[in-house]
């Protein structure tokens, strides 16, 4: 189960890592009940500051993704199967709005931009 | 007796330096990042072999002139000690100075030719791979300390069987040379010394286990078999020349209590013993299995990643060979040039895991 970082890219390193975390989580390939790496592991094996890996854990333990639990580490969440909750759905808009806007600015169609979106959906789902 | 134990260390040193560039990763050459496609570049190659030849012909001729010299000539002891002390030396500073030559022209290359410059640079690492490492555990480690305390008791309740001269030193051919007035604690310096380099021991294996898993983003599942071997392989090692220490260093405390133990051959044996049993091991251990397991061979399929490389992480790697970097918590690293593993120099801990018990040894050694 890998996860890969881009050291020089403008997205921060630990926004970089909660996203693979995600990405996993969606794939199915990380499952309810995993448990992440020590910080200190993740932060050595990415030969990176602790803060970042922790930075990046309590982002995800703030989003309800895992929970933190003394001796056993970060746990992952079982994926939430009753509907999302309403705050969550309004922090997902926000997030979502700028870039259809800038899509729709920068010369896509919306037709265009249901087709990627579906095709991520699809390859979320194919693993 | 001497020359004999220069030889063999000189001809060891001699074939492991010369086979160095060989026994590396290939994208890695005298401790620059090469990209995979470029690291069988003629220029490269042939920087690997004039290193090695420059290394192998000058050890040759030394060791011959040695030979020879110390053969027609009537030589002293203390005599054959220097000479072989200053060829083996010089021979190190020979290689070092080599080193530093061809990292610099390997670098110099590398900004010319612009490799790797188009490539986007990332970093992976495995969420399970320290479920994974299969280094021995350090309880393994506390077994020997355990032994050495043994001996500790067993000698303050024989202590009125110790001679009134402690031996503090032993020659060439096994038998002490040199002795210290009995006290308690000269009496167990010995152990002392024993059981500071047992506790680096356990200190050097806590902290690698603990140490980053580092994976080439361009073959990460070989990669991955091959630090875990590495690591799996290393902790062996280092299991193994604790043992060794402790038979050597228990074998010589109790001859010291028992005058009856000190066998002749033994007394010369061990020691030699001792010192092959290292060398061949450390030299197998170069060859079979190379820089983090280079040399082990892996037959994974590999998904192509175009378009991005392994992060190089020259800027980090001091003259190619001193790893700093505050940032990661990592103490101990995989060497860049050379097989087994270096210190983070960002990171103190290394630093006293390695240095204070030097300083111990250095301490006890002094005051006895």
């Amino acid at each position: 189960m890998f996860i890969q970082i881009e050291p020089t890219s403008d997205i921060p390193i630990y926004t970089q890592l909660a996203n693979q975390v995600i990405e996993l989580i969606a794939r199915g390939q990380l499952q309810g009940g995993d448990t992440l790496p020590s910080v200190r592991a993740l932060a050595s094996d990415l030969s990176v500051n602790m803060h970042t890996v922790n930075k990046s854990y309590h982002e995800l333990e703030h989003k309800g993704i895992i929970r933190i639990v003394p001796k056993s580490g970060a746990v992952i969440n079982p994926i939430v199967q009753d509907g999302i909750t309403s705050d969550n759905r309004r922090r997902i808009i926000e997030q979502i709005k700028p870039i259809l806007a800038e899509s729709l600015v920068l010369g896509m169609d919306p037709e265009e931009i249901q087709k990627l979106v579906s095709s991520i959906l699809t390859h979320l789902k194919e693993e | 007796m001497s020359l004999a134990i220069f030889l063999v260390t000189l001809a060891f040193m001699i074939v492991l330096q010369s086979a160095m560039p060989f026994l590396l990763k290939r994208t890695l050459v005298f401790g620059v990042t090469i990209p995979e496609k470029f690291a069988m570049d003629p220029s490269l190659a042939s920087y690997r072999r004039r290193f090695s030849s420059i290394i192998f012909m000058t050890g040759i001729i030394a060791f011959i002139a040695f030979l020879v010299w110390s053969t027609t000539t009537h030589a002293t002891e203390e005599q054959l000690v220097w000479i072989g002390l200053a060829i083996q030396s010089g021979l190190l500073l020979l290689s070092m100075a080599l080193y530093l030559y061809f990292h610099a022209k390997t670098t110099e290359l590398k900004q010319t030719n612009k490799w790797g410059t188009s490539l986007k640079q990332i970093r992976v690492a495995d969420l399970q791979s320290h479920a994974k490492d299969a280094m021995l555990p350090s309880s393994m480690y506390v077994l020997p300390i355990l032994v050495t305390i043994g001996l500790v008791i067993y000698t303050v309740t024989q202590y009125s069987l110790l001679p009134d001269m402690i031996p503090t030193h032993w020659g060439a051919n096994g038998q002490p040379d040199a002795f210290s007035p009995k006290t308690p604690f000269s009496s167990i310096a010995l152990l002392i010394i024993l059981l500071v380099m047992q506790v680096m021991m356990l200190g050097i294996n806590i902290a690698t286990k603990q140490s980053g898993i580092k994976l080439n983003s361009s073959k990460k599942k070989s990669s991955q078999i091959q630090q875990l071997a590495f690591r799996k392989y290393t902790s062996w090692f280092l299991l193994m020349t604790t043992i060794l220490l402790t038979i050597l260093f228990g074998f010589l405390q109790l001859t010291t209590i028992h005058v009856g133990f000190q066998n002749v051959s033994l007394m010369m044996g061990l020691p030699l013993g001792f010192l092959l049993i290292i060398l061949i091991s450390s030299a197998v251990y170069a060859f079979k299995v190379g820089q983090g397991g280079s040399r082990i061979a892996v037959s994974v399929a590999e998904e192509e990643n175009i378009g991005v490389t392994h992060e190089d992480n020259d800027a980090h790697w001091k003259l190619g060979v001193f790893y700093v970097n505050k940032q990661d918590p990592t103490i101990f690293v995989e060497k860049r040039f050379g097989v087994g593993w270096s210190i983070n120099f960002g990171n103190p801990i290394g630093y006293l895991i390695i240095f204070v018990p030097l300083l111990l040894i250095l301490l006890v050694a002094f005051f006895v």
